[in-house]
C-alpha cells in the first residue's frame, strides 16, 4: 500500500504517540465540549465516542451555542460478566456522570451515554476503582470478546467463558496511554517499554470482532464476527474450537463494493495454546494485508475475499507453525435467551430478564434499574449480559432464589418479562438518533412503537407465540445485526427503512433485501401481507425466515 | 532638581531683594518659562485656592470636573481635584471654595462612591460658615427624581452654614453646554475681573437627548434547554445610530397591558380622555401605558396616595393596581389626582453588545429576564420582560447613553476583560471593534455563568474569535457544574501569574456585571494576585490597582 494512499485515520494512528494524541490538551480546552478532531479518532481506542445531541443542533446554532457534545463510554467486559459490586459501581457512576441509562450493547457489554468532557476522567477513575476499564472497546483494534452468555448452555461453560478474557488480554494494546491520560499515572519516558509487536504503531485497518459460541445456541451471532470460535464439546470435555473467519455485517448505502458476509469455518484447533496462537496470527495477517486506504473495504472479510481462502489459510499455518485440523461437525438451532429462571445440574439458578433494546432505566413502568441495584446489593447474583441485549442474574443458589425473585417481582421485572410478546423479546435495535453520528433514521427510540403496531397483526394471524427475530438499525453499519434477522429494517432516511426478509433463526444465513425506502405504513402493509400468507402457507415447523426466503426465491 | 551652587546663588539673590523686587522677579521668571515652553504668558487673574470634587459612576461628572480644573488652572488658580471617595472628610470645615459635581442614579441615589461623604455631612453637625460652594448636579430628566443627589447635597451644605456661590444647577444627559455656562458663572462670581478665554458659550440648552427609532431584527433566547435563565440577544436596526463600544442604550419600557386594563376597569376612567401631565396633553391610556410608572410604587408615592384617598395605608412599596383594589379612589376625579402624582417610567440602560464597525446602523443587546420576588411572588423586571417580548419588526425608541469611563484602550494595548453573565455584553462590542479594526493588542476574556451546556452566552462567536486569534485567551467558570462553586475570580486566581504579567506589561483591565457579589469578589482576587505575584502588601496592592484606575487602565461597568 503506498503511503500517499493511506486513509487519514492511518496517519492519526501512527502519529498518536501510542494513542495519546493531544487528548490532554483537548481536555483542558474550556470553551468547547468537544475534543480536537484527530483526538476523536484516538479516543475511540480508549473506549469512547464523541457524540452530540443531533435533535438540538439547529436550535443551539441559533442560540450561538456550540453543539451539545458528550461522550459514550463502553466497558471491556469479556464474555459480558460483572460482579454485583461492579454493577453497583456502574449504577452509581451512570447516575452521577451520564444520562443515567445503562445500555446493554449487542456485544455483551454496557455503555453509558451523555458524559460531558469534564466527567470522563472521574468516570474512568470510578470504573478503575471497581476493576473495570474501557480499553479498546472501540477503534481499529480487537473489541470486546463475546461468549455464549448463559451458564446452563454447558457444564463446562466456565472453561469456555475463560477464553474470552484470555483472548482479550492477548490482544490488548501495550500502550499505557489509558492509565497516563485518564488515571494520572506516571508518564512513560522511554516509549520502548510499551513497544507493541502486535499492533506496532498502526493498529488494525479497521475494527476487529471476536466471538465464542457454545452450540447449539448461537446467541452471540458467531458468524457476524471477524473471528468466530465454535466450541467443540464431547462428554463435557472441551476438545477445541472450530475457527471461522471473515464475518462482518456493515455495508454502505450505494456502495456496491460493500457487503455483509458471514464467517467461513476454516478448520479446528485443539489446545488452548494453538487456539490462541491462531487467533493472534489471524489478527497479524489482517494487520499486514488489510486495506488501509479505503476504510469501507478494510474489514477482514474484504481482505479474505481479496487474497482468497486458500492463501489465507496457508499464510496462517505458516505463521502459527502448525496445520489446522479439519473442522468438526457442529449444529446451531437457535439464537435465544432463556427468559425467566433456568437451572443447571448443580442447582444453581439464572434469571434472564427482558430489557427492551438493552436500556436499563427506571423511566417506564418497570423500575428495572432499581430492581437490579437491589439485587446487586444482596450480593447473591452475578450479572451477565447477552448479545440480545438482555441481562442474566446468574449463579444464584437455590436458597437465595426466592429473595431475588421477590425483588424482581416488587419492581415489575418478572411481570414485564412474562408479558412482553415473543416478537418484542426477540427484537433488537441500535442506539441511532439522537446521539449516533452515523444514524440516518431512528433505531431504539422507534422500534418499540413499531412492534406495538406489529403485535395486533401477529395476533390477527394467531402468530403471537412465534419467536420471530426482528432487528432495526438507523444506518447500514449493522450494529444490531439486522442482516441476520428474519425481519431486518435498515434505516435509509428519517422514517424510511429497507426491509429485509429471510434470515434463519440460528444466524447461519444472511437475509435478502426485499424492498427499499419503506415508510411505516408500507412496512406494516408488507408485514400484514407476508405474515398472513405465512400463516396459511408455512410448512410444518417452518420459521418465518425460512418461509420468506423460500417465497423470495420462488418469485 | 537644582545643583547646590545654583541654589545658594538664588538664595543670595532672594535675601538681597525687597518684596517688590521679588514680585517682579516672580513675574519675570514665569513669563520667561512660559515663552520657552511655547505657551503665551498669561496674566494671573485668578489666584484663589479651589477644591473641585466629583462624584460619579459613569465618568461624566469626572469628565466635567476635570474640564473645570484645567480651565481654572490656566487662569492661575490653585486647584485640588478629587473624586468624592478620595476626599478627606476632615478637610471640609477648612474649605474656602468648594465646587461639587455630582450625578444621580436609580431612584434618586447618589453614586456609590459618594456614600461616605453623604453619611458624613448628614450625620454630623458641622459648622461650614467659611465655606463658599456651588453644586452642579448631573442627571437624567427621564427619571422621576431628577438630580436628587445634587439637590440633597446643595441643601445640606446650606443647612450647615455654607453659602452658595451660585444656586444649584441641574444638567440633563446633554450636560456640556449647561456645565460650561455654570463654570463661567462660578469664575465670575469668585473673581469678577477674570475674563474667559474659552469659546463663547452656546446657550440656552437644546432640549433632550437624541432619540432613535429602531426596528427589531431578531430576538433570540441564548440559553439552551434546561437553563434557569432567559437571556436574549436582541438586534436592533437604527439608521444613523452613533455610539462607541462601552456605551449603553437607554429606553423607556411600556407597562403591561393587562395591568393598565385592570386599572382602567377598577377606576372606570375613560381611557380616551385627555388630561394634563407634566406640561403635556395626553390620553389616559397612553399615559398609563407609556408614561408613568404603575408597578412597585416607591414608599413616598404610597404616602401621597394615602393622603389623596384619605386612608391609612402601611408604608411599603406597592403596585398601583393593588392600591386601587384595596384602597379605592372615590371617583374618577380623585383618580386623576392620583395620576398627577405618578412619576415617569424610568429609562433602563443596557450595555451595548455590538460595534458599529462590525454592524453598521445596528445596536445589539444582551438582556437577561430579571426575576425578583415580591412578597413570595415571582415578579419579572418590567423592561427586560418588555424587551424579551418584542417580536421581529416591532418598533422601539431609544437613546444612547455615553460612558466615558468604559472605553477601549489604544489599539496596541493588551486588555483583560472580566464579564460573567450579561457582563459579557460590552466585551462582545469591544472584541467586534478590535476585530474589525485589526487592533494589535492581545485580548483575554474571563467569562462565567451557571452551566456550561446551557448558559455559555455567545459560545460559538467566542470560539471563532479564539480561532481567529482575536481572543488570545479565554477562561470560563461555570458555577453549578460541579459540587464546589467556581466563579470567574477563581479562574483569575488560577491564572494569577499570567494576569499579573499582563498588568505589568501595561494591559488594561475591564470588569462588567453585577456589583455584588461579583465585582467585590473579583476586586479581592485582583488584590490577592498583585500581592502574591508582585510581592506586595495588601495596601500596596490596593494602591497598585488604584493607580491603574487613576491612569484609566482599570475600568468598571457594574450594576
Amino acid at each position: 500500500m503506498l503511503a500517499k494512499n493511506l486513509s487519514p485515520i492511518e496517519k492519526i494512528k501512527t502519529e498518536s504517540s501510542g494513542l495519546r494524541g493531544s487528548i490532554i490538551e483537548s481536555l483542558y480546552n474550556e470553551i468547547t465540549g468537544a475534543i480536537r478532531e484527530d483526538d476523536q479518532a484516538v479516543i475511540k481506542f480508549h473506549g469512547m465516542y464523541q457524540q452530540d445531541d443531533r435533535d438540538q443542533r439547529e436550535e443551539r446554532a441559533a442560540k450561538k451555542l456550540d453543539r451539545l457534545y458528550s461522550f459514550m463510554i463502553r466497558l471491556r467486559l469479556p464474555g459480558g460478566f460483572l460482579t454485583p459490586r461492579q454493577w453497583i459501581a456502574s449504577h452509581e457512576i451512570a447516575g452521577k456522570n451520564s444520562t443515567g441509562v445503562i445500555k446493554i450493547t449487542s456485544r455483551q457489554t454496557i455503555q453509558l451515554h451523555g458524559l460531558i468532557k469534564s466527567k470522563i476522567k472521574p468516570t474512568i477513575a470510578a470504573f478503575n476503582a471497581a476493576e473495570l476499564d474501557s480499553i479498546a472497546t472501540c477503534g481499529d483494534i480487537n473489541r470486546n470478546v463475546l461468549c455464549t452468555s448463559n451458564p446452563i448452555q454447558s457444564p463446562i461453560h466456565e472453561e469456555v467463558f475463560a477464553y474470552a478474557d484470555k483472548i482479550s488480554q492477548l490482544l490488548m494494546p501495550k500502550t499505557k496511554a489509558y492509565y497516563e491520560i485518564w488515571l494520572d499515572q506516571e508518564k512513560i519516558v522511554d516509549r520502548k517499554v510499551e513497544e507493541d509487536p502486535l499492533y506496532e504503531d498502526r493498529y488494525l485497518p479497521r475494527k476487529f470482532k471476536i466471538a465464542i459460541a457454545i452450540p447449539p445456541n448461537n446467541d452471540v451471532d458467531v458468524f457476524a464476527n471477524d473471528i468466530g470460535l465454535i466450541a467443540v464439546i464431547e462428554n463435557n470435555k472441551l476438545l477445541g474450537f472450530n475457527i471461522a473467519i471473515g464475518g462482518g455485517l456493515s455495508t454502505t448505502h450505494g456502495n456496491t463494493n460493500t457487503y455483509a458476509r458471514l464467517a467461513t469455518v476454516i478448520g479446528f484447533s485443539d489446545t488452548e495454546d494453538r487456539t490462541l496462537k491462531a487467533v493472534y496470527e489471524i489478527v497479524t495477517i489482517q494487520r499486514d494485508f488489510g486495506n488501509r486506504s479505503d476504510r469501507k473495504l478494510a474489514r477482514l472479510k474484504y481482505t479474505l475475499d481479496r487474497v482468497g481462502l486458500d492463501w489465507f489459510k496457508e499464510e496462517l499455518e505458516r505463521r502459527v507453525g502448525f496445520e489446522l485440523q479439519e473442522a468438526r461437525p457442529y449444529q446451531f438451532t437457535s439464537r435465544k435467551d432463556y427468559f425467566g429462571w433456568v437451572s443447571d445440574d448443580k442447582d444453581v439458578w439464572h434469571y434472564t430478564a427482558f430489557v427492551e433494546n438493552g436500556r436499563i432505566t427506571d423511566e417506564g413502568k418497570v423500575k428495572l434499574k432499581s430492581a437490579l441495584l437491589e439485587v446487586a446489593k444482596t450480593g447473591k447474583a452475578n450479572f451477565r449480559f447477552t448479545c440480545n441485549q438482555n441481562v442474566i442474574l446468574s449463579d444464584v443458589d437455590l436458597q437465595d432464589k426466592s429473595g431475588v425473585e421477590e425483588i424482581l417481582n416488587q419492581f415489575g421485572v418478572v411481570a414485564n418479562t412474562e408479558a412482553s410478546s415473543s416478537l418484542r423479546k426477540n427484537s433488537m435495535a441500535c442506539v441511532a438518533l439522537n446521539t449516533c453520528p452515523l444514524a440516518l433514521a431512528e433505531g431504539q427510540r422507534y422500534l418499540p412503537t413499531l412492534i406495538s403496531k406489529i403485535e395486533p397483526i401477529l395476533k390477527k394471524y394467531f402468530l403471537e407465540e412465534e419467536e420471530i427475530i426482528i432487528r432495526m438499525t438507523g444506518c447500514p453499519n449493522g450494529c444490531a445485526r439486522p442482516y441476520v434477522a428474519e425481519i431486518g429494517l435498515v434505516g435509509t432516511a428519517l422514517g424510511h427503512y429497507n426491509l429485509h426478509f429471510g434470515g434463519d433463526r440460528s444466524g447461519q444465513r444472511l437475509n435478502r433485501p426485499y424492498k427499499e425506502n419503506l415508510n411505516e405504513e408500507s412496512i406494516l402493509m408488507e408485514l400484514d401481507g407476508w405474515l398472513g400468507r405465512y400463516r396459511l402457507e408455512r410448512r410444518m415447523g417452518e420459521s418465518f425466515g425460512d418461509y420468506a426466503l423460500r417465497e423470495i426465491k420462488l418469485n | 532638581m537644582i545643583a547646590e551652587t545654583k541654589l545658594s546663588k538664588l538664595k543670595e539673590l532672594i535675601e538681597d531683594s525687597t518684596e517688590k523686587e521679588l514680585i517682579w522677579i516672580n513675574g519675570y521668571l514665569s513669563g520667561l518659562v512660559n515663552s520657552r515652553t511655547g505657551v503665551a504668558p498669561v496674566q494671573p487673574t485668578f489666584t484663589q485656592k479651589l477644591t473641585i470634587v466629583f462624584g460619579t459612576d459613569t465618568g461624566n461628572s469626572k469628565k466635567v470636573a476635570s474640564g473645570f480644573a484645567k480651565q481654572l488652572k490656566q487662569k492661575g488658580a490653585q486647584i485640588k481635584l478629587q473624586g468624592i471617595d478620595q476626599y478627606r472628610l476632615a478637610d471640609l470645615q477648612k474649605e474656602k471654595y468648594l465646587l461639587l459635581v455630582i450625578s444621580t442614579h436609580g431612584d434618586g441615589e447618589p453614586p456609590a462612591t459618594a456614600k461616605n461623604f453623604f453619611d458624613y455631612i448628614h450625620n454630623n453637625s458641622l459648622a461650614l460658615n467659611e465655606l463658599r460652594y456651588a453644586v452642579l448636579a448631573l442627571g437624567d430628566s427621564a427619571y422621576p427624581l431628577f438630580c436628587k443627589a445634587g439637590e440633597d447635597l446643595d441643601a445640606r451644605l446650606g443647612e450647615l452654614g455654607g453659602s452658595r456661590l451660585l444656586p444649584l444647577e441641574k444638567c440633563d444627559t446633554d450636560f456640556e453646554d449647561v456645565a460650561n455656562t455654570w463654570i463661567e458663572n462660578v469664575t465670575k462670581t469668585i473673581d469678577p475681573k477674570s475674563t474667559s478665554n474659552q469659546k463663547k458659550i452656546v446657550s440656552p440648552k437644546v432640549n433632550g437627548k437624541k432619540n432613535y427609532e429602531a426596528v427589531i431584527l431578531s430576538n433570540t433566547n441564548l440559553n439552551g434547554r434546561g437553563s434557569a435563565k432567559q437571556t436574549h440577544h436582541i438586534e436592533l436596526s437604527a439608521s444613523g445610530v452613533a455610539y462607541e463600544p462601552g456605551d449603553s442604550l437607554g429606553l423607556i419600557p411600556q407597562n403591561r397591558l393587562v395591568l393598565v386594563n385592570a386599572i382602567l376597569d377598577e377606576t372606570g376612567i375613560d381611557p380616551t380622555k385627555k388630561i394634563a401631565y407634566r406640561k403635556e396633553e395626553i390620553t389616559v391610556y397612553d399615559l398609563l401605558t407609556r408614561k408613568v410608572n404603575i408597578a412597585y410604587l416607591p414608599e413616598r408615592l404610597v404616602k401621597q396616595y394615602a393622603t389623596i384617598v384619605g386612608q391609612a395605608i402601611p408604608v411599603t412599596r406597592m403596585d398601583l393596581l393593588n392600591l386601587i383594589k384595596i384602597y379605592p379612589t372615590k371617583d374618577v376625579a380623585q383618580f386623576e389626582e392620583v395620576i398627577g402624582i405618578l412619576e415617569p417610567i424610568a429609562p433602563r440602560l443596557y450595555s451595548i453588545a455590538s460595534s458599529l464597525a462590525a454592524h453598521e446602523d445596528e445596536v445589539h443587546l444582551t438582556v437577561v429576564r430579571n426575576c425578583f420576588s415580591v412578597s413570595d411572588e415571582v415578579e419579572y423586571g418590567l423592561c427586560s420582560d418588555y424587551l424579551l417580548s418584542l417580536p421581529v419588526d416591532a418598533h422601539l425608541e431609544f437613546y444612547i447613553h455615553k460612558n466615558s469611563e468604559f472605553k477601549l484602550p489604544d489599539s496596541e494595548k493588551d486588555m483583560i476583560m472580566i464579564g460573567p453573565g450579561t457582563g459579557v455584553a460590552p466585551f462582545r462590542s469591544f472584541i467586534e471593534e478590535r476585530n474589525s479594526t485589526s487592533a494589535s493588542g492581545r485580548n483575554w476574556l474571563f467569562y462565567g455563568d451557571q452551566h456550561f451546556e446551557s448558559d455559555f452566552l455567545y459560545q460559538t462567536e467566542i470560539q471563532n474569535y479564539v480561532q481567529l486569534g482575536v481572543l488570545t485567551k479565554v477562561n470560563v467558570a461555570f458555577s453549578r457544574d460541579q459540587e464546589e462553586k467556581i466563579y470567574v475570580q477563581h479562574k483569575m486566581l488560577e491564572e494569577g501569574k499570567a494576569v499579573f504579567d499582563w498588568l505589568e506589561s501595561g494591559a488594561h483591565l475591564y470588569m462588567c456585571g453585577a456589583k455584588s457579589p461579583m465585582a467585590d469578589d473579583v476586586e479581592r482576587a485582583l488584590v490577592t494576585i498583585v500581592e502574591q505575584f508582585g510581592k506586595q502588601t495588601t495596601e500596596e496592592a490596593q494602591a497598585y490597582l488604584n493607580q491603574m484606575k487613576e491612569d484609566g487602565r482599570y475600568q468598571k461597568d457594574v450594576y
